[in-house]
């Protein structure tokens, strides 16, 4: 008797949590990091949004707005504004990208690459970061009153930080990012604090198609690709040149040598030029995830800058070396 | 006794008397400055002298805004050539840029920057000096510094601090001119294998 009335109790206890397992698991199948990051970049290229976020690093942050729409000729239009300080503002219109700022006079590039605090190639194919990082859904989260996907873009090697996406589940959208070491610990964070997705681009959208951007700059052909006096001899995995030249930096009018380096997710600047010290260790700062490492090694001066861990930065350093003539 | 202080203060506002010591103590007391500040909107209002729009916040917030601030020289503006082109834009630019942050904004960046304080004491071992900007529109950055030559450190720092802050500037613009080239390099990228010499 008392045997019957156990196995009817496990029964019926059985039953309703294996009819509650199986049900969600036909309806909405579990979806890898990699199909969220898709809809992400689908999300960010084909939605009309106006979102507010703030970058915040070391004990500062920034205020940006964010405007984004897809006009009737499937032009994308784009806004980008910093909230504090002497006025930034990025435009786009589709692959013109006007860059407004206190430095310079207003510029147009050809390019369909906003340089903003979030990185593009969230916008882009984000396969193309395969080869150094693994991307891994961890789980869910509550960020600006929405449910979230955390998704981890995982560096392959410790040369890298990593970056940890907090994803709108119903939208795919962006809510938070956050640059992270090794260890877990947060260096840099961009958090959302408002998203409007609408139906049509906003007013101030439409009145950027309406208007003139300031005239395309012309960057002379085998500028970014010159033959520098000096190499990097080690990268982390990943890593590849994608520009070299010599320019004179605006505001000390310094020339110098500068090759820039990306795995896709981050860039790295590397600068040489001769100093008048013959020796100095090195030194750098720290802005957010940013270091800067600046060292002079017989009466060469080499700095790097990106969002790579110190040693790494100290390691690419170390490793320039001067071209025979 | 209060009512004798509501005197004080009234008075002030009418220009019957100044003194520096009753001026401290309406400073210091803040329901004072409320009533100082309560005169002269009555005041104002009598003469018929309000502006379109009233913002009785504006001390505090003025007073917040300086507090946050960080001590910034301002860049020069250049004269530049394309001067009739950036009236337009930023013209155009201005109703947005206007806008006002949400009150949930202001909210969580209060927030984040406390819980970014804290964390940032646990994970930086080396010290952490806050230096002034010192020139352009630069940030602060926390300097690490790893020789130990403690001597004309501070010079040193200085020089350093601005040489930071100069390849920070020059890191970001030559991201935004590479776009370009970036997006080439993307093209490319099936027949281009990694050329650069890994360890």
């Amino acid at each position: 008797m008392k045997f019957l009335i156990w196995l009817s109790a496990l029964v019926s206890l059985s039953l309703p949590v294996s009819a509650f397992e199986s049900e969600p698991q036909k309806t909405i199948p579990p979806e890898t990091a990699d199909v969220w990051l898709a809809r992400l970049s689908k999300s960010l290229q084909s939605l009309n949004f106006s979102t507010s976020f703030v970058v915040v690093k070391n004990n500062h942050a920034d205020p940006y707005h964010w405007f984004h729409g897809v006009n009737e000729d499937d032009g994308e239009l784009e806004i980008l504004s910093l909230l504090n300080g002497p006025r930034r503002d990025i435009l786009r219109k589709n692959n013109v990208v006007s860059y407004i700022e206190p430095e310079l006079p207003p510029y147009s590039i050809y390019s369909k690459v906003v340089s903003s605090p979030i990185p593009s190639i969230l916008s882009g194919d984000i396969q193309d970061l395969t080869e150094s990082y693994n991307f891994v859904s961890v789980g869910k989260s509550r960020v600006l009153g929405r449910s979230a996907q955390i998704v981890r873009i995982v560096p392959k090697d410790q040369h890298k930080y990593g970056h940890w996406l907090w994803l709108d589940q119903q939208s795919g959208f962006l809510l938070k990012l956050a640059i992270v070491t090794k260890k877990g610990q947060q260096l840099e964070q961009i958090q959302f604090t408002h998203l409007d997705i609408t139906e049509q681009p906003a007013e101030s959208l439409r009145q950027l198609d309406a208007t003139e951007l300031p005239k395309v700059i012309d960057i002379p052909e085998g500028y970014q690709n010159q033959q520098l006096s000096w190499q990097v001899n080690w990268l982390p995995h990943g890593f590849k040149q994608l520009s070299a030249n010599r320019h004179r930096i605006v505001s000390t009018k310094q020339p110098v040598e500068f090759a820039l380096f990306g795995d896709g997710l981050v860039d790295v600047s590397v600068y040489v030029m001769p100093s008048k010290e013959q020796q100095r260790s090195a030194d750098y700062v720290l802005d957010g995830a940013t270091v800067a490492l600046n060292q002079v090694v017989n009466g060469l001066e080499v700095s790097v800058v990106g969002k790579i861990p110190s040693q790494t930065a100290k390691q690419i350093a170390d490793s320039v070396s001067l071209l025979p003539r | 006794m209060s009512e004798s202080k509501f005197e004080t203060v009234s008075s002030l506002v009418d220009n019957y008397q100044n003194s520096d010591e009753v001026f401290d103590e309406i400073i210091k007391d803040n329901h004072m400055s409320e009533t100082w500040q309560r005169y002269h909107l009555i005041g104002d209002t009598m003469r018929d002298e309000l502006p379109p729009s009233l913002d009785l916040d504006l001390t505090d917030r003025i007073n917040n805004a300086i507090a946050e601030e960080p001590t910034v020289l301002a860049p020069k503006a250049k004269p530049s050539a394309g001067e009739f082109v950036k009236a337009k834009v930023v013209q155009f630019a201005k109703p947005f840029g206007q806008m006002a942050i949400a009150a949930s904004a202001a909210g969580l960046m209060v927030i984040g920057v406390q819980q970014n304080v804290a964390k940032d004491e646990s994970f930086i071992p080396d010290p952490v000096v806050q230096t002034a900007p010192l020139g352009g529109i630069a940030q602060p950055v926390s300097l690490n510094f790893q020789s130990g030559n403690r001597q004309s450190q501070e010079q040193a720092m200085v020089e350093q601090q601005r040489r930071f802050q100069v390849l920070l500037q020059d890191h970001k613009q030559q991201i935004k001119f590479a776009a370009l080239a970036t997006k080439d390099a993307q093209n490319n990228k099936s027949k281009q294998k990694d050329s650069n010499t890994n360890k």
